[in-house]
């Protein structure tokens, strides 16, 4: 684990479960101390000052001059090409002004297990981010930055749209070793532990995202209708119908060739860190999810996707608010539903989704929800699928909410609050006691589950989070298995 | 349904004086005010008075139904402090229980608006990590809301389990 090399073998996190267990080899030997031919100053991240590689200069003058002579060139050719040279120059060497001194105040370090990251020119700020609160650290390489070898370092706090600290423009080396420590830090360890070991969890390979993207029914449909236009346009020689697949093909841009060039190359590990994800052909991502730090998790079906077996995995994560929402949802974008299960299960320890007694709503069709000791469940969706999946322990608020027409019927529904994300987990329009009978049993588990000394700061130092979990994991597999109401469904197979 | 909507057991709901009420009645008053007769003026304006006639009457009829509507709102406003959790009620046509736990409160604080001020009362607004779920007591004499402030505040404090 981190922070303990010289320990033979370094047990998984309790957590794990035993299925994920690494492969013997990696797992009797200590990681290899990384090799050092000679010693460079951002060897060590802890201390010292560091700043954004110098070639992000070039970079902000070309950018500033390119927008300026894309939005006032043409306006200055009236003038004679003399003048747009002329102030195009004077663009470069104002924004070069600017950009040398920005970049060289704009500084960041480590400071105990604090980063203090300085920028700003005209209005200097200093932040300094405590990051035992940090939700989690991504290294992101935009296609250009590949090229160059640099990458940005994000790091989300549970802050909002505004609180993520956004290193650009590292040297990718520097990236990684910051994103380590960084995290280190987080768990409570010495900046100076090496990077905690971590075991293959899941790797997809690119025919079935690029089957299982291709199969599911807007996207075939959208193909058929795109296909008709093209020969409506052919045969007819009609500019409208290219009109029609206008929309067409901005739709199929988003939905299919978005998550296709997005998720190539996508690969899971697991780590006493938390979740590794690397994904991304034009732009790299490695993503790192800390433990406890996910919310909720909703798997989602689709209709043709439950025919192939395959499910997708996204996740609320507090820090990722606002448009990165979107992007870092998902835990995995295709994977069989089985594993995609296992990672519920791993990304929440000591509990087991499709063990969940569900409650079968009679009066809708295809909707169920349920409670044990650690989990809500609730599954809805006839064609699609959408298990959502909230650990009791990480429920905010609790509602009970009855319209006008669910009053006269006597119905009522149960909304389990989460931070803003893709999961919005409720029970629809159950019959009003069952809904309050199951509402008090989500508070009283609630309660029993929030252990005050529970808190997911500083996870490598503190036994608490999987020690107090574990015993009430076998008092759940007792026959005594609390259900509320009678028929029993699960969402496994 | 009342059962489904009831208070914890052992604390009884604690219902909001009726300050509430006539601080709707002001509000959705001056709001109808303001439209009937802007728009009646308009419409008179364009020559057509029995338009304007039609326009103040049913939004005069409208600010009768919220009147009335305003003191079945108030009655409906009740929360109650459990052992471990904040429980709310609020609603007429959309009933609602909101349960709060204290460990997940991460701000609580106390508003008051002119009219608030005016008529003494101020709103108790406790914010959640979720903010789907709308956390207020409204309608609190000023000195009771900011005891129950204090109050939340204490008891988040000391149940206190991070995000």
């Amino acid at each position: 684990m981190h922070g303990q090399p010289q320990q033979p073998g370094p047990p998984p996190p309790p957590g794990w479960g035993p299925a994920f267990l690494p492969p013997q080899q990696v797992r009797g030997t200590p990681p290899p101390p990384p090799p050092r031919p000679r010693p460079r100053p951002e060897d060590d991240v802890t201390t010292g000052v560091f700043r954004a590689h110098w070639l992000i200069i070039p970079f902000q003058v070309l950018a500033v001059t390119l927008v300026f002579a894309a939005l006032v060139g043409p306006i200055l050719t009236q003038f004679g090409f003399a003048w747009v040279l002329v102030l195009a120059v004077a663009v470069v060497f104002g924004s070069l002004a600017y950009a040398l001194p920005a970049w060289w105040y704009g500084s960041f370090g480590l400071r105990e297990d604090h980063l203090v990251v300085h920028s700003g020119l005209i209005r200097r700020s200093s932040r300094e981010i405590p990051l035992s609160r940090l939700q989690a650290v991504d290294v992101v390489q935009p296609l250009l930055m590949q090229v160059f070898g640099l990458a940005e370092l994000r790091i989300e706090l549970a802050g909002g749209d505004g609180s993520a600290i956004r290193l650009r423009c590292l040297r990718r080396k520097l990236a990684e070793k910051l994103r380590a420590a960084v995290l280190a830090h987080a768990a409570g360890l010495s900046g100076r532990s090496p990077e905690a070991p971590e075991w293959p969890f899941y790797r997809l390979p690119f025919l079935l995202l690029l089957g299982a993207l291709t199969f599911r029914v807007p996207v075939l449909l959208s193909f058929v209708l795109l296909l008709l236009l093209l020969t409506a346009f052919a045969v007819f020689l009609e500019p409208g119908a290219l009109g029609g697949a206008v929309p067409l093909v901005l739709g199929l841009l988003r939905y299919y060739w978005g998550p296709l060039a997005r998720y190539t190359d996508f690969y899971a590990s697991l780590s006493s860190d938390g979740l590794r994800l690397r994904y991304g052909m034009f732009q790299r991502r490695m993503q790192t999810v800390p433990p406890g730090r996910v919310q909720a998790v909703r798997v989602v079906e689709p209709l043709l996707w439950r025919a192939l077996g395959v499910a997708r995995v996204e996740a609320t994560v507090a820090g990722y608010a606002g448009a990165r929402q979107g992007d870092s949802a998902d835990l995995l974008p295709v994977a069989p539903r089985g594993r995609a299960f296992t990672l519920v299960n791993e990304v929440f320890p000591d509990s087991d989704a499709a063990v969940v007694p569900l409650v079968v709503n009679r009066r809708l069709l295809a909707n169920a929800a349920g409670v044990d000791e650690r989990l809500f469940v609730s599954v809805r969706g006839l064609f699609c699928r959408v298990t959502e999946i909230v650990p009791v322990e990480r429920m905010q608020t609790l509602r009970l909410s009855s319209g006008p027409f669910a009053q006269l019927r006597g119905r009522a529904t149960i909304d389990v609050d989460t931070p803003p994300g893709p999961v919005a987990a409720r029970a629809w329009d159950r019959e009003a006691g069952e809904a309050r009978r199951f509402l008090d049993a989500l508070v009283e588990r609630a309660r029993r589950a929030r252990v005050p000394s529970a808190g997911t700061e500083r996870w490598a130092t503190r036994s608490t989070m999987h020690g107090e979990s574990a015993p009430r994991r076998d008092g759940e597999e007792g026959p005594e298995s609390p259900t509320i109401g009678a028929p029993k469904d699960t969402p496994g197979t | 349904m009342d059962t489904a909507f009831a208070a914890p057991e052992g604390t009884p709901w604690l219902r909001i004086p009726k300050a509430l009420a006539w601080y709707r009645r002001l509000v959705t008053g001056a709001a109808c005010l303001a439209v009937g007769a802007g728009g009646a003026l308009l419409l008179f304006l364009w020559d057509l008075p029995l338009l304007a006639g039609v326009w103040a009457g049913s939004v005069l009829a409208a600010a009768v139904v919220l009147w009335f509507l305003a003191g079945g709102f108030q009655r409906s406003w009740g929360y109650a402090e459990a052992p471990a959790e904040l429980y709310l009620t609020y609603g007429v046509l959309v009933r609602q229980l909101v349960v709060v736990p204290y460990g997940r409160m991460q701000v609580v604080d106390v508003t008051a608006d002119l009219l608030e001020q005016a008529l003494g009362i101020a709103t108790v607004r406790v914010r959640t990590a979720a903010s789907t779920a709308d956390t207020r007591v409204v309608g609190l004499p000023l000195a009771d809301a900011v005891q129950l402030r204090d109050r939340l505040a204490a008891r988040s404090e000391s149940f206190s389990t991070g995000l």
